[in-house]
C-alpha cells in the first residue's frame, strides 16, 4: 500500500508554463514589482489556463491572501492596499458594489488590484460601473497552452514527482484524457500513485488502466 | 566592439533564425547584454522573465555563443534590472518618462508612495488634482456640460444650483465635476469643498447612525461651500440616506452654497429616489454627457498618450478610436494595452503593432450584434413588446422605437436595407431609409431622443 503523502505542488512562477502568455506574465511581474503604471491588472481566460495558479503564486510572493468569491471581500480597505480577487464572475450584487467601492479607494490612493474572470470585463454581465473600471487598467487574456507546452509542463511535474515522463506517455495523456493542465496534472499524480503501489514504471498500459478504472467507477 | 559584443549580436541573429520571429520578439528582443570582466550579463526585465529565459532559452543562447567563440561559450549570467527596459522608440527623446531617472536598477517590491495632492487643505476635499478643465478633452458630447461647469466654477452657488450631470458609465462625469471643485479651490483655497461618491456618503450615514453622531454629520455636511456628490443612483432604496441628503440639500441651497450631482440617468428616471429629491434636482441645471464621437475619442487618446510621455501616431489613435467606441475608460484601457505592448516588445508603436496588441480585445468586442438583439434591447428600453417591432401598428409610442431600432440596425450591422426591412415585419427598404432619415433629423433637434439613442448605442456595444 502506498500512503498518499505527496506534497501538493506549491504554486510558483517557476512552475508556470507560459506558452503564448509571455506578455501577461511580464506585466504580472511588473505588477508584483510595484510598477507605478500597472496598478490595475485583470486576467481572463477559460477554466484551466492557470488564472488561480498565477494568483496563488503572486499572493505567496507578496504574502497577501487571494479572495475567491463567494468568499466575502474585506469590508474596508486602506487606500494603499494590495487586493487580489480570483473569479469576479461569482460576485453577488452586494459584493460587486463592494469591489466597485474598493476599486475607487485603491485608485484614489496608491493601492493595487489584481483580478481574474472567465471573460473580458465588458462581457462579464456584472454592473457596468464595475466592468468599465476593470477594463480601465491592463487587461489580458490568458491563452490555453499548446500540446507541446502541456507536454513540457507534464514532464516537469513528473520530474517533481520523481520519475521521467516518456514522450509516448505524454502523447497518450494528451490524446486520451481531459486536456486542461490541472486535470492532466491530477491524472499524472494518480498514475504515479498507482505506479508506486504496483511497483511498475509509468507506461502507456499503466495510464490506460488508470483511465479505464476511473471510467468504470 | 569587443569580441563579446560581437558574440551577442551573432547570438541574436542565430536565435532569431532558430526560434522564429514571434518567439524571438517576445523573449529574446527585450534582453539587454552587458559585457563585463566575467563574461556576458543578460539583463532581463523581471524575475518571472528570468525564470523563463533560464529554463527555456539559456541553453540555446550558450550554444549560439559557443559556436561564435569557437566551441566554448563565455560565462553568461542572467540578472533582473532596468537596463532591459529601454524606452520604446516612439517615446519622445526630450521627455523622459515620469520616474524613469529614479527607477531602481533591480526590480523589487516598492513601498507605495503617498498620494500627491495640493497641500493639506486640498487633501480634505478628496479631489484628484489631475482632474482639471485643462486636462478635460471637449467635443460635441460634452461641450454644453463643460460650458455650464465652467460657469458654475466661476460663480459657485449663484448660476445653477444644483448642477446635475448625467450620462452613461465611463464618459467623464467625475472628471468634469472634479474640475469644478479644483477650479473653485484654486480661486478660493479657503472654500470648504468635499467630493464624495454616493456609496461613501451612504457609509457615512450608516456610521453616523451606528455611533449616534448625526449632529456631527449634519454640522459637517451643512457647513460646506461646495458639495460634489457622484453617482447619486446609489441612494436608491436607502431611505435614511435620502432623508439626510434632503436636509443637507436644503441647508446648502438656502445658504447659496453649491451642490453638484452626477448620475447615470436623468433625475426623473431614477426609480426608487424620493420625489421630493428628484424635483429639487431639476431646480438648477441638468446637463447630459453623451458618448464621445470619433474625433473626440482620438483627441482623448492623443492627450492621454502625451501625459504618458508617448508620441502617439494619429493613424494609431484613429485605429483605436474607431474600434473602441463605448466609453472613455475602455478607450484608456486599450491605449494602456497598446503602450504596454510597445514596451514589452521594444517595437515602435505602428498601426500593425496596435492591431496585434488589441487582437483579443477586438475579437471580444466585435462579436456579432444581431438584429434580434437590437430589437429586444430597444423594446425593453421603451417597455413595448418585441412583437411590436414586426407589427403594423403605427401609433407613435410603437412606431418611434421601431424607427430607432431600424436606425440602430443600419448603424451597427452590415445588413442591407431590404434585409433590415424583412427583419422588421417585411417592410420595404424605402421604409427603412425613411426611418433612418427621420431619426437622424430628430437627433439634431430633440436632445432627449439624441440621448436615448446614445444610451441604446452604448448598451448594445458594451
Amino acid at each position: 500500500m502506498v500512503l498518499d503523502l505527496q506534497l501538493p505542488a506549491v504554486p510558483s512562477f517557476e512552475g508556470y508554463v507560459a506558452g503564448d502568455n509571455a506578455e501577461p506574465l511580464f506585466m504580472l511581474g511588473e505588477w508584483v514589482a510595484g510598477a507605478d503604471d500597472i496598478r490595475f491588472l485583470y486576467l481572463w481566460g477559460e477554466a484551466g489556463v492557470g488564472k488561480s495558479y498565477l494568483l496563488d503564486a503572486t499572493a505567496a510572493r507578496l504574502e497577501v491572501a487571494v479572495i475567491a468569491p463567494p468568499a466575502p471581500l474585506p469590508t474596508s480597505l486602506p487606500h494603499d492596499a494590495v487586493l487580489i480577487v480570483d473569479g469576479v464572475d461569482a460576485l453577488d450584487p452586494d459584493e460587486q458594489i463592494r469591489l466597485f467601492d474598493h476599486y475607487n479607494t485603491l485608485r484614489e490612493g496608491t493601492g493595487r488590484l489584481l483580478a481574474t474572470g472567465s471573460k473580458p470585463p465588458m462581457l462579464l454581465g456584472l454592473r457596468d460601473d464595475l466592468t468599465t473600471r476593470l477594463g480601465w487598467g491592463l487587461v489580458y487574456q490568458l491563452r490555453a497552452l499548446s500540446d507541446g507546452d502541456k507536454a513540457a509542463a507534464l514532464r516537469r511535474r513528473a520530474f517533481g514527482l520523481g520519475f521521467e515522463l516518456s514522450d509516448e506517455v505524454a502523447d497518450y495523456l494528451l490524446r486520451h484524457a481531459v486536456r486542461d493542465l490541472p486535470s492532466l496534472n491530477a491524472l499524472l499524480e494518480r498514475v504515479n500513485i498507482e505506479a508506486l503501489s504496483q511497483r511498475r514504471a509509468v507506461t502507456v498500459p499503466l495510464v490506460r488502466e488508470v483511465l479505464l478504472s476511473e471510467r468504470s467507477l | 566592439m569587443s569580441a563579446l559584443e560581437h558574440c551577442w549580436s551573432h547570438c541574436l541573429s542565430s536565435l532569431e533564425e532558430r526560434l522564429g520571429a514571434d518567439q524571438f520578439r517576445i523573449w529574446i528582443k527585450p534582453l539587454a547584454a552587458e559585457v563585463n570582466a566575467d563574461g556576458l550579463s543578460l539583463i532581463v526585465p523581471n524575475q518571472i522573465f528570468l525564470q523563463f529565459i533560464r529554463d527555456r532559452y539559456l541553453g540555446l543562447i550558450e550554444e549560439a555563443a559557443g559556436m561564435f567563440m569557437g566551441g566554448e561559450a563565455p560565462p553568461i549570467a542572467l540578472k533582473v534590472g532596468s537596463a532591459a527596459r529601454k524606452p520604446a522608440p516612439t517615446r519622445t527623446a526630450t521627455q523622459p518618462a515620469a520616474g524613469e531617472a529614479t527607477a531602481p536598477a533591480v526590480a523589487e517590491t516598492v513601498a507605495p508612495k503617498p498620494m500627491l495632492v495640493g497641500g493639506a487643505q486640498h487633501e480634505t476635499t478628496r479631489l484628484n488634482p489631475h482632474f482639471s478643465f485643462d486636462t478635460l478633452v471637449t467635443g460635441k458630447a460634452n461641450q454644453l456640460a463643460r460650458a455650464a461647469a465652467q460657469q458654475v466654477a466661476e460663480n459657485p452657488g449663484v448660476s445653477y444650483n444644483p448642477m446635475f450631470v448625467y450620462g452613461g458609465v465611463g464618459l467623464g462625469k467625475t472628471h468634469l465635476i472634479q474640475a469644478i471643485g479644483n477650479l473653485v479651490h484654486q480661486r478660493n483655497p479657503t472654500a470648504k469643498i468635499r467630493y464624495i461618491h454616493a456609496e461613501k456618503y451612504v457609509a457615512d450615514v450608516v456610521r453616523a447612525y451606528q455611533h449616534k453622531a448625526f449632529d456631527e454629520f449634519k454640522r459637517y455636511y451643512h457647513s460646506l461651500d461646495l458639495l460634489l456628490i457622484d453617482d447619486i443612483q446609489f441612494f436608491v432604496g436607502k431611505d435614511k440616506t435620502q432623508e439626510e441628503f434632503f436636509y443637507a440639500f436644503n441647508a446648502l441651497v438656502e445658504a447659496h452654497k453649491q451642490i453638484i450631482i452626477t448620475s447615470d440617468r436623468y433625475p426623473k428616471e431614477i426609480d426608487g429616489l424620493q420625489e421630493r429629491l428628484t424635483s429639487r434636482f431639476s431646480w438648477g441645471l441638468t446637463v447630459a454627457i453623451e458618448p464621445p464621437e470619433l474625433e473626440m475619442r482620438v483627441a482623448i487618446l492623443l492627450k492621454k498618450a502625451e501625459r504618458e510621455n508617448f508620441k502617439l501616431d494619429s493613424t494609431v489613435a484613429f485605429f483605436i478610436a474607431k474600434n473602441i467606441r463605448s466609453n472613455v475608460r475602455e478607450l484608456e484601457g486599450a491605449l494602456k494595452r497598446v503602450l504596454a505592448y510597445a514596451r514589452f516588445t521594444n517595437q515602435p508603436l505602428t498601426l500593425e503593432a496596435a492591431r496585434e496588441a488589441l487582437r483579443d480585445i477586438l475579437a471580444a468586442g466585435n462579436r456579432q450584434i444581431s438584429v434580434e438583439n437590437i430589437q429586444k434591447t430597444v423594446a425593453d428600453f421603451y417597455k413595448i413588446k418585441i412583437a411590436d417591432m414586426h407589427s403594423k401598428k403605427r401609433t407613435r409610442d410603437i412606431a418611434r422605437p421601431r424607427q430607432i431600432a431600424m436606425a440602430l440596425t443600419k448603424e451597427i450591422t452590415q445588413m442591407s436595407l431590404p434585409a433590415i426591412g424583412d427583419a422588421f415585419g417585411g417592410r420595404d427598404h424605402t421604409t427603412v431609409l425613411h426611418a433612418c432619415r427621420t431619426i437622424e433629423e430628430m437627433r439634431q433637434g430633440d436632445t432627449e431622443l439624441a440621448h436615448q439613442y446614445g444610451v441604446l448605442l452604448q448598451m448594445l456595444r458594451s
